[in-house]
């Protein structure tokens, strides 16, 4: 009796055990759980209405491009196989064949004409319009294969597809449930799929076992908001999420330090820079501006505030951008006797320079814009400094009220000069203050070149104009930092987009 | 009494409208929502084109009379961000700001009370002291601080608790002991003086002499007469906590009403900070009317005609 008891519970048991121990040895492990901590909450799921950070992070592994980014940036085949120039103004697209939406429905021509097209819509304009509106038609050739015609030509389509805006949705099932109904339960072709959303609280998604490369080798991805860095970084040396976004560089060494958990960093595709009102006296004098282009010590910036995890620029360009950028160059110099020569050289009276800031909204902003006014003020400028509100930031850009320089972070959104300067700084852009008639020719013809090298050469002619001019005062190259658990493995990008698929267990 | 109670109805709705009206205003003199909605990229025509959309470019008192004519009807309009009805929003946070108000509120006034009392009947003893400079800080050190020391202690160091979220009680504990330090402290301070000036008055003295234990003294005698203050304090505490939730919620990332309101104003989300301000004064007010007719059960001199 007693016997038979004590088998009845060691039976089972045992094997509970040997099936572990098989699991273990094969790598069939239980599959575990990836968790995301990230600063806000999603504000919604639908791809084509918002542009912000931690939205887009979700956007890119609920859904997928035609053309997606590796590691490096560099494009590669997505739901769309292979495509082609036909003639100037027309790509052609062939379509991965076998893909299925989350909800089983197959994936056609017919989606990816639904989605540019409410991407791209007049009325009312989407979020990302401006992204892709040199779309001008989608025409499906078959099921498998489309054209999308461009206003002009575009060297850049493929790339603008692989960035926001360019997920495709499926169209049946939208149609069906209508715009509230989609965005209650999204579906999209990504590796993971949506499960349920308390708002503030937890997003969570499970792997799509159905993907159209190896699924995921998680059961669920959650992500959860965490506002505040110390209670971020906190959660993740607790081991409560297994990744998070957004660590400021002071946070580096505790986390490095902490035995289980690591930073990753990438510099970022674009740089920390104040943008000048050149029609502002003395900012309208071109020697005022080289002047406080001499007078800024990067090296000490980024060595001192971002602790080394950032570079001096060199270029007008960030160094990701895939043309026109010159590693050549040296990095901008540190001269502050130059300075000086040109301020007296300039007129100079000691007129104020208004330095403007937001507080909280990029890392560091409020450390930067004082240490440069501290740098300006060594060379005998009358630098003041104003921090914004955010949203007061936003209007006065809006309003181009701009009252001297305002700190900003610009975006190579494209890996391309025209993904930057050219889309700020065109005419009627958010930074359109200074106007120069040869750079507008040249940025302005280099954007519907065909031809790589010749839009290089103008991009690198442009360059020259642009540094001697100084309409934007480059200050550096940041590095954006992530943290994840040391068993995990994970590349950072420049792009800061956390793509869920590129976050593996160690091996 | 029915009398009273609608004069205090009509004084409630009054608030409320006032309110209401004024973060209406406020907002609009803030910033326009349309500005942070659109990406970078979006040419000035975009912007004109969403105000259109959004109303905002409507006369303000024509704004003002729609959102009055939708807000009685508990419309407050849909989200700007999160594209869904704000009171809906509103309404799903608010039961995690309500447990979390409730949790906070329960562990000062459990705490607090019976510190409090016993302050007063061992006055300016060892005891006193120490509870007394303890609640200073708890009255003094921002609710930051002491989330963080918190979230350090025993959510990193001794993984006792969760760090961020909602789910469990072990959710709470923290969240609520860091809401809870700043009531927990204005009440014992309270409770403490109010306890010594009642205990020094003759009939204490009175009910000492006639034999009583100390413990009826205490309870039966003396506090409930020392309870008018302290049950006034603890209502504005416990309105206080509905809507000085905010820090705490943003610590502990917990999915409160506070947060919804503060992204709401970054966002200028005018639909989600007035319906989020609207609830937050309604439970203010109506808290504060509870309080009056408590005031009845505790002093029955006290009668509203």
């Amino acid at each position: 009796m007693h016997w038979s008891r004590t088998s009845r519970w060691v039976r089972p048991g045992t094997w509970f055990g040997t099936f572990l121990l098989v699991c273990s040895l094969t790598g069939w492990a239980v599959a575990r759980d990836l968790t995301i901590g990230q600063g806000t909450d999603v504000s919604h799921l639908d791809p084509h209405y918002s542009t912000s950070a931690s939205d887009v992070n979700v956007f890119f592994n609920l859904y997928d491009n035609l053309v997606l980014r590796d590691e490096q940036l560099n494009l590669t085949p997505g739901l769309a196989t292979a495509w082609k120039l036909i003639d100037d103004r027309t790509w052609q697209f062939k379509l991965r064949q076998g893909v299925v939406f989350h909800n089983g429905d197959a994936f056609t021509a017919d989606d990816v004409k639904f989605s540019l097209e409410r991407a791209i819509a007049e009325n009312p304009r989407t979020s990302v319009y401006a992204a892709l509106n040199t779309i001008e038609r989608v025409e499906i050739l078959d099921p498998l294969t489309v054209n999308l015609v461009t206003k002009h030509p575009d060297p850049l389509l493929p790339t603008r597809l692989s960035y926001y805006g360019g997920m495709i949705l499926p169209r049946q099932y939208f149609e069906k449930v209508g715009m509230e109904g989609f965005r209650k339960e999204p579906v999209g072709t990504g590796p993971i799929k949506f499960v349920e959303w308390k708002k503030n609280e937890r997003l969570v998604f499970e792997a799509n076992k159905r993907y159209w490369r190896p699924a995921l080798p998680y059961d669920k991805v959650i992500y959860k908001p965490y506002p505040e860095t110390a209670a971020r970084i906190a959660a993740l040396l607790a081991g409560e999420v297994d990744f998070i976004t957004a660590v400021p560089p002071d946070q580096v060494e505790v986390i490095d330090k902490s035995g289980s958990a690591k930073v990753e960093g990438a510099l970022y595709a674009g740089f920390f820079s104040y943008t000048f009102n050149v029609k502002v006296p003395p900012l309208d004098n071109k020697r005022v501006r080289q002047a406080i282009h001499y007078a800024i010590d990067r090296q000490a910036i980024v060595k001192k505030l971002w602790r080394g995890r950032g570079v001096v620029p060199n270029d007008a360009y960030p160094n990701v951008d895939k043309i026109g950028y010159d590693p050549k160059k040296p990095p901008f110099e540190y001269n502050p006797k130059k300075a000086k020569d040109l301020l007296a050289q300039a007129g100079y009276k000691g007129e104020e320079i208004k330095i403007e800031s937001a507080i909280g909204y990029l890392a560091n902003d409020k450390q930067l814009t004082e240490t440069i006014a501290a740098m300006l003020q060594e060379v005998g400028m009358n630098a003041k400094v104003q921090l914004l509100e955010y949203s007061v930031r936003a209007q006065k850009l809006r309003q181009k009220a701009l009252e001297g320089l305002l700190l900003g972070d610009p975006t190579s959104t494209l890996l391309d000069p025209d993904g930057m300067f050219w889309r700020l700084m065109q005419p009627g852009g958010l930074y359109d203050y200074w106007r120069h008639p040869e750079w507008d020719r040249l940025m302005g013809e280099a954007r519907v070149l065909q031809d790589p090298q010749k839009r290089d050469a103008n991009y690198k002619k442009a360059a020259e104009i642009f540094l001697d001019e100084v309409p934007v005062l480059i200050v550096l190259q940041p590095e954006k930092t992530f943290a994840l658990k040391k068993d995990l493995q994970w590349k950072a990008r420049s792009d800061e987009i956390v793509v869920v698929y590129d976050i593996r267990p160690a091996k | 009494m029915s009398q009273y109670l609608l004069r205090r109805f009509g004084r409630a709705v009054i608030a409320l409208w006032g309110v209401s009206t004024i973060v209406f205003i406020v907002m609009r003199l803030s910033g326009d929502p349309a500005v942070l909605l659109l990406p970078q990229e979006a040419s000035r025509e975009d912007v004109l084109r969403l105000r259109q959309d959004l109303g905002l470019d409507d006369p303000l008192l024509v704004q003002y009379g729609r959102f009055l004519g939708h807000a009685v009807t508990g419309n407050f309009g849909e989200s700007l961000r999160h594209k869904e009805p704000a009171m809906h929003l509103v309404c799903d946070h608010l039961w995690a700001t309500l447990e979390l108000a409730l949790a906070a509120f329960c562990i000062a006034a459990l705490v607090a009370v019976p510190i409090g009392i016993l302050a007063a009947v061992r006055a300016n003893r060892v005891y006193d002291h120490l509870v007394m400079s303890l609640a200073l800080i708890g009255q003094s050190a921002p609710t930051f601080w002491i989330g963080i020391m918190l979230i350090l202690g025993f959510g990193l160091g001794l993984h006792w608790f969760p760090i961020g979220g909602r789910g469990t009680l072990r959710h709470l504990v923290m969240p609520a002991l860091t809401l809870g330090a700043f009531a927990m402290a204005s009440i014992a301070r309270l409770t403490r003086s109010a306890m010594l000036d009642v205990i020094r008055l003759d009939y204490i003295t009175t009910a000492r002499s006639k034999g009583l234990s100390e413990r009826r003294i205490i309870w039966r005698h003396a506090f409930k007469n020392a309870a008018i203050p302290v049950v006034t304090i603890m209502g504005l505490q416990f309105g206080t906590l509905l809507g000085g939730a905010v820090v705490t919620e943003t610590v502990f990332s917990w999915p409160g009403i506070g947060r919804l309101a503060i992204q709401g104003i970054y966002n200028r989300d005018y639909p989600i900070v007035q319906a989020a301000v609207f609830v937050a004064a309604a439970f203010f007010v109506g808290i504060n009317f509870l309080v009056d007719l408590l005031y009845t059960f505790l002093d029955p001199r006290i009668r509203y005609e």
